[in-house]
């Protein structure tokens, strides 16, 4: 079955590659011509259709070119149209920043990412847009859009540096350093909440009390910690591997809406699945399913953990933990592929989303941390109960429906910071 | 009565059900128990059709006639109720 589905999931993805350039010229939007870009302050907004943020901004925008006749606001929808998504990357070249997010506004040289308020998103908005007036400035998307016949350049610099530090609201709202609202602290709760929930699954961890087993017979306490230790590792980064790959390729495809909504319909298969295995799973315990696999990876850890030198004893035990981990993968990928997509349309700094990844991990692998610590300091192996799983299962199915509406329907409640 | 208890080394649940019946024979040193490895002891898991969840835990009487079967993690006090209500069986 599992193969069934990796073959499904990879046609889809051939599919979407095949497909995605077709869907981009549907709504090629263009709106800017050299002859029609003003000669006053062109303020250009870059926004995302189902953004609530671009939504607050809107007004602001619209006051501001009353209040300033010599302003012209230009705005750029992203999510739906490829080629906005290609000035808004070009334009972040220009501007020698990384455009990971919208509300995106360009005035002149200046940039303002993201939304907070008037007061402080809507007050550098409007600063950059006085030393505009003021100094003038280039006009970096002017020169984009029209780069063919680039415009003639003001040779002198633009000044007003000190309100060019204050254009980027993203760092007054920062968690620990401006004021902490609650989104910022929902994304660390989800994140916990998620890893917590993937990685509660008592059966699943049957390789490593396997090893375990194996590993409480031997004799040496130094080789026992660093077998234990490569595998529970390597299987770590088995996971942030593929976690990591999965975000870079939302990252590199950018906000196209209908992978946003495929991801919301794999929440919606996961936790009708979870929510099914409530229902008709009534008995704790594990099932007894895979046994010839089971067999076969019981197998190799023996001869791997038997075998004399060392060298080969670690190596092979970080080859079986990513051959495991992998085909466990890929068949309970649903929770890190929604939590990548829920990352994604979060403003966040590339390191940001690297923490919360490993955050993530180490909540999935809490328990099995604890079944390796309390192993190798009583000497016995522990287990953890199952009667908790269907409770898990009910938890985690609900969970992925709503992240599922959600991620369908009213994706800007999963934007966070 | 005897009981059959059958579980396996990376059945988590088994692990916890483990001192929980060594508990049950100190306290009930007369309760006659087996275990069985499901991954080893195939005979005894395919006489008994041990195919569902682990652990499983299979209640005999004196005659060797199965009456209950529970799978999973049963409480200690519900597994000793079942122990003394049975005890002449």
């Amino acid at each position: 079955m599992f193969k069934k589905l990796a073959k499904i999931f990879l046609v889809l993805l051939v599919l979407f590659f095949i497909a995605k350039p077709a869907f981009a010229q549907k709504k090629q939007v263009n709106p800017v011509r050299e002859s029609e870009l003003s000669n006053g302050v062109n303020v250009y907004f870059f926004w995302g259709e189902g953004c609530p943020h671009c939504v607050h901004e809107k007004p602001f925008l619209e006051e501001l070119k009353n209040k300033y006749p010599e302003v012209k606001v230009y705005d750029f929808e992203v999510w739906n149209s490829a080629d906005n998504r290609k000035l808004l990357i070009e334009v972040g070249k220009k501007l020698n920043t990384n455009v990971s997010a919208v509300p995106f506004t360009v005035i002149g040289e200046k940039y303002v990412s993201g939304w907070l308020n008037e007061q402080t998103t809507g007050d550098a908005i409007e600063n950059a847009v006085e030393c505009v007036l003021k100094d003038g400035c280039r006009d970096v998307v002017g020169e984009v859009l029209v780069s063919q016949q680039p415009q003639p350049q003001k040779e002198e610099p633009c000044e007003c540096e000190e309100e060019q530090k204050l254009a980027i609201p993203v760092k007054i709202s920062l968690p620990l350093i401006g004021e902490i609202n609650t989104k910022n602290l929902s994304l660390p709760l989800l994140t916990v909440i998620l890893g917590g929930l993937d990685g509660f699954n008592p059966c699943a961890m049957w390789t490593l009390l396997f090893l375990i087993s194996l590993l409480l017979g031997m004799k040496d306490k130094k080789r026992r910690w660093i077998l234990g230790t490569a595998f529970i590792v390597a299987s770590a980064l088995v996971y942030f591997l593929f976690m990591a790959a999965w975000l870079n390729l939302l990252l590199f495809v950018g906000f196209i809406v209908w992978v946003r909504i495929l991801i919301g319909l794999v929440a919606l298969g996961g936790g009708g699945y979870n929510l099914k295995e409530f229902f008709t799973n009534k008995d704790s315990g594990c099932k007894v399913t895979g046994d010839e696999k089971r067999q076969a990876v019981f197998e190799k850890l023996k001869n791997i953990t038997h075998q004399k030198q060392f060298l080969i004893a670690l190596g092979g035990i970080i080859v079986l933990a990513f051959a495991v981990n992998l085909v466990e993968l890929i068949c309970s990928a649903g929770l890190p592929v929604i939590f990548t997509q829920v990352l994604t349309l979060s403003d966040l700094p590339q390191w940001q989303y690297y923490l919360y990844m490993l955050l993530y991990i180490f909540f999935f692998m809490l328990d099995d941390l604890f079944i390796f610590f309390t192993a190798m300091l009583t000497l016995e192996m522990t287990g953890i109960s199952t009667k908790y799983s269907r409770i898990s299962h009910l938890v985690g199915g609900i969970l992925m429906v709503i992240m599922g509406l959600l991620l369908i329907f009213k994706p800007e409640l999963l934007m966070f910071g | 009565m005897k009981v059959l208890k059958f579980g396996a080394v990376w059945c988590s649940g088994c692990l916890v059900m483990k001192p929980r019946w060594q508990e049950i024979g100190k306290e009930h040193p007369w309760l006659k128990t087996e275990y069985y490895d499901y991954d080893k002891d195939k005979e005894m898991v395919n006489k008994y059709n041990i195919d569902k969840n682990l652990p499983t835990f299979v209640f005999l009487d004196k005659d060797g006639e199965e009456f209950l079967r529970l799978h999973g993690e049963p409480s200690k006090d519900k597994l000793v109720k079942i122990v003394l209500e049975n005890k002449d069986k």
